[in-house]
């Protein structure tokens, strides 16, 4: 299909990135996202946190600034209270309100399933938008949150999940990556995206493809949920961890000591995941420590971009 | 005993859900599970593997057998909810000050900075960190603390702040971690705590 396009257009859909960006003037393009799903926790209030922060972070991969947001309903009247839509929008202002993004419109449609998101316009300099290409020899990779929400969900949905571990993973899903993206801008920084329903591996494939590099991960670095491990043990995978590790295990090549159940975890969907920063190696011991101690407290440098890797991610 | 199950047709979690509701119910021997995707090929192999099932797979047409011996003849373990450990008790620290102990200011201050990020040590019976008085600029956005105290947040402590206190010093727009709260809740706290720790 052939989709108009005009110079201006910095990132549009011929790559696939995080959001597209529009050159306004020499000093100011527009990031334009929108995301939006089904209830993924219980309680709406959370939801509707949850929906918002995975809606803003598209802004924040691009190393942008978000700004305004609209909200997208999709609502069963007369089958669910309208209190329930209530505190989803009340959650998803608090999350616009810590992001310093005004709410300026919205649309709602009736549908048979619930679902919640945002459209988020942002701000960034044409010169500074980070894509998910651009990497560079030697590069070191940053993960700012734990792996493992899509199979915490799946263990959710089968019940098997403790209170304290619900609570837990749904603070973790409505955690904005403002912060991240805000230390990120003052390193040198080559790429960046976040970690969405294509699972850790899938992201880094995308950055590697139709490059000279390749990605090697320090396996044992990863930050995951702790209880993912016993969840994944248990065979509580989303269906879609499956998927990831098919359409992208011709690309990975795992050392023999790489447990199974981390496999698993770095091909797990995650919702509203951390960003995975690309930064030069003289800077990155630097942005991991700012981040750590200016509350990104999961960051970690999790591997390196490697000289002729034949677009191929290897871990070990 | 022989049994076999068909969760053909059944999208993940259920299919391991079904097995593991057999497996507590009759404690098979040995037990198929067919099934019609790789998914619940895959988590079922892996939920039997789990238990204790010696497993392997065939495939029969567009459908997977997912084929499992107890190993040694031992019963499956039942499936526990995954908990954490019970709580042995509740304690609440009350931090009126921002300076710990008296004499020196700047000693106070590190020793204050140094007994926060020092409270984790308490583990899952930290229930209640409350801030008054003086204690409440540990929560503003000048605070050293900061990152400490969102741990413990997130770790599940429930951080209470006063709001009068905040209130009194201006800083009501600065504070940056915890819930602001009022003497009702602390007073409430305090009863329902099995113990309560001044500094």
């Amino acid at each position: 299909m052939a989709f108009p396009t005009d110079e201006n257009v910095i990132v549009g859909l011929d790559r696939a990135d995080d959001a597209g960006v529009y050159r306004v003037n020499d000093d100011l393009a527009l990031i334009q996202t929108v995301d939006f799903f089904t209830p993924i926790v219980d309680d709406p209030y959370w939801f509707g946190q949850i929906a918002a922060a995975n809606a803003l972070s598209d802004v924040y991969a691009m190393g942008g600034i978000p700004k305004t947001a609209m909200n997208l309903v999709g609502f069963p009247i007369g089958e669910m209270d309208i209190s329930i839509l209530r505190e989803i929008i009340e959650g998803g202002i608090e999350k616009m309100k810590e992001a310093g993004v005004v709410l300026v419109g919205g649309h709602s449609v009736e549908d048979a399933e619930l679902k919640y998101g945002l459209s988020v316009t942002g701000f960034i300099h044409p010169d500074r938008v980070l894509t998910k290409k651009n990497l560079k020899d030697g590069d070191h990779l940053i993960l700012t949150k734990p792996l493992g929400t899509g199979i915490v969900n799946t263990a959710i949905k089968g019940g098997i999940a403790s209170p304290k571990v619900i609570e837990r993973v749904t603070h973790l899903m409505a955690r904005l990556n403002r912060k991240p993206a805000e230390i990120m801008s003052r390193y040198e920084v080559h790429a960046c995206t976040d970690i969405t329903g294509f699972g850790l591996i899938g992201h880094l494939a995308e950055m590697v493809l139709d490059s000279v590099n390749g990605i090697r991960l320090q396996s044992e670095k990863i930050p995951i949920i702790p209880e993912a491990q016993e969840y994944a043990q248990m065979g509580f995978i989303p269906a879609g961890a499956y998927r990831n590790r098919e359409f992208r295990a011709s690309m990975t090549e795992f050392a023999p000591s790489v447990d199974r159940f981390l496999q698993d975890l770095l091909f797990d969907p995650q919702t509203s995941g951390g960003l995975l920063i690309c930064v030069s190696k003289k800077d990155s011991r630097a942005l991991e420590k700012e981040l750590k101690t200016d509350g990104v407290q999961d960051a970690v440098i999790i591997g390196e971009v490697v000289k002729n890797g034949g677009e191929k991610i290897f871990v070990q | 005993m022989n049994t076999k199950i068909d969760c053909r047709g059944l999208a993940c979690p259920a299919p391991v859900l079904k097995t593991k509701e057999l497996i507590e119910q009759e404690q098979p021997e040995n037990l198929v599970v067919v099934v019609d995707n790789e998914a619940a090929k895959e988590n079922v192999t892996r939920f039997m593997e789990h238990q204790g099932f010696a497993v392997s797979t065939s495939v029969e047409g567009s459908d997977f057998q997912v084929s499992g011996r107890a190993e040694g003849g031992a019963k499956a373990a039942p499936v526990k909810t995954v908990e954490p450990e019970e709580l042995k008790q509740k304690i609440m620290v009350m931090v009126g000050t921002d300076r710990m102990g008296y004499g020196d200011d700047d000693l106070g201050l590190k020793l204050m900075v140094s007994f926060l990020k020092t409270l984790k040590e308490m583990g899952g019976e930290l229930w209640r960190l409350v801030f008054v008085n003086n204690g409440v600029k540990m929560t503003v956005s000048e605070s050293e603390v900061l990152p400490v105290l969102k741990e413990l947040e997130e770790g599940g402590v429930h951080v209470l702040v006063c709001g009068t206190c905040l209130n009194h010093f201006n800083l009501l727009e600065k504070k940056v971690v915890g819930e602001t709260t009022n003497m009702l809740d602390i007073v409430t706290a305090m009863q329902l705590a099995d113990k309560v720790i001044n500094i």
